[in-house]
């Protein structure tokens, strides 16, 4: 991918905006891209780019015991601190347990973005991530989903 | 959303949140793979069987996986981002179960490592008229050992081919269940996903008496 350069006076550097406030009512203040009709594919790019502003540039380094349907909670003995609006968001979340998929989903943020942002706030002690004992789920614990699925109608 | 309107608002125990309550604890998340190609009625399927309306989460694809898709008119742009379907059954307080709908082409096989990793197992959906849509994902689970299930979705109750000529063209192990649900129905998929959890019971069961 080739990115604009920022110094470049015939593209100046814009600010992105996440996809849903792009979609929402203008009236609401949102920023609106100029008209231009000779770029269009720097409205294309800086979209793009939105995830790795939001996760510092980092892409990967993933904790691997954070999985779609890991339950999250909010670490109840954390103390105050100043976090990004995405990581905001994500701790809002999660008074009750959530999955990760869920949180990308509820907030629109791309999987792998989620991913980090949790590892972060894990790191930082905000989030409480419940990884499980043993990876692969047990007999009895099969025979009670089975048990479950069998009940519904 | 409320964060878009509170700048400033300091995240505290007890200052986000109703009442400061604590968190209850977390139930056990499983969860089932549902794979098949596009409008097989992967969504219908998670749909039928979910308490919420699906959600839809969204993954990047990589430039590496890029490259059989369509470039069409966006070949400057080297991510695609695919959206993957997904449901939840509440088991019980302490145990969830998450279906997960992923697309069954190999150009989608970059996210199947993460989603299988400590899943049940899979409900491989097949429409008879492109039943080749099916073989990547077929493929996969035989190679990562998954219990999987082929569940041919019956669109009207019609089928091309019978079950029999469907097993004969994916030349599947015996032991692989290849079954008929209608997507539609939420009895129909809980008894496909019974089958699956059959599967699965039973791996466990192996595995369980080989390393006591």
């Amino acid at each position: 991918m080739t990115y604009p350069d920022p110094d470049d006076p015939a593209h100046p550097a814009r600010p992105s905006v996440r996809p849903f406030l792009q979609s929402g009512p203008l009236s609401a203040g949102g920023y609106r891209p100029a008209p231009r009709e000779e770029e269009p594919p720097v409205v294309e790019q800086s979209a793009a780019l939105r995830p790795f502003v939001i996760t510092s540039g980092r892409t990967d380094g993933t904790d691997p015991d954070i999985g779609m349907e890991t339950q999250v909670t909010v670490n109840p003995t954390a103390g105050p601190v100043r976090l990004s609006p995405e990581m905001r968001a994500i701790v809002g979340l999660c008074f009750e347990p959530v999955s990760v998929a869920e949180i990308s989903a509820r907030l629109r943020l791309h999987l792998g973005v989620t991913r980090i942002l949790v590892g972060d706030l894990r790191a930082a002690g905000q989030l409480d991530v419940h990884v499980l004992d043993n990876e692969t789920p047990d007999p009895e614990t099969i025979m009670r989903v089975i048990r479950g699925l069998r009940a519904i109608t | 959303m409320d964060y878009e309107q509170s700048p400033d608002r300091i995240v505290g125990t007890a200052a986000v949140g109703s009442g400061g309550a604590r968190p209850k604890k977390a139930p056990v998340p499983v969860k089932i793979i549902v794979a098949g190609g596009f409008g097989v009625g992967k969504t219908t399927t998670v749909g039928a069987i979910s308490e919420i309306s699906p959600l839809t989460t969204e993954a990047e694809m990589t430039s590496a996986s890029v490259g059989i898709d369509d470039p069409g008119q966006a070949t400057a742009k080297t991510t695609t981002t695919i959206a993957m379907d997904f449901g939840v059954l509440t088991i019980d307080q302490t145990l969830k179960l998450y279906i997960f709908g992923t697309p069954g082409q190999s150009r989608f096989a970059f996210m199947w490592d993460d989603l299988i990793k400590g899943a049940l197992g899979a409900l491989v959906v097949v429409d008879t008229n492109r039943i080749d849509d099916c073989y990547p994902a077929v493929d996969y689970f035989e190679r990562a050992g998954l219990p999987f299930v082929v569940g041919v979705n019956t669109f009207n109750g019609q089928m091309s081919y019978s079950l029999d000529e469907v097993r004969w063209a994916l030349a599947v192990r015996e032991d692989v269940p290849v079954l008929s649900f209608d997507a539609r129905f939420r009895g129909s998929v809980r008894d496909a996903l019974l089958v699956v959890l059959d599967q699965a019971l039973d791996k466990a069961i192996r595995q369980k008496s080989s390393y006591p």
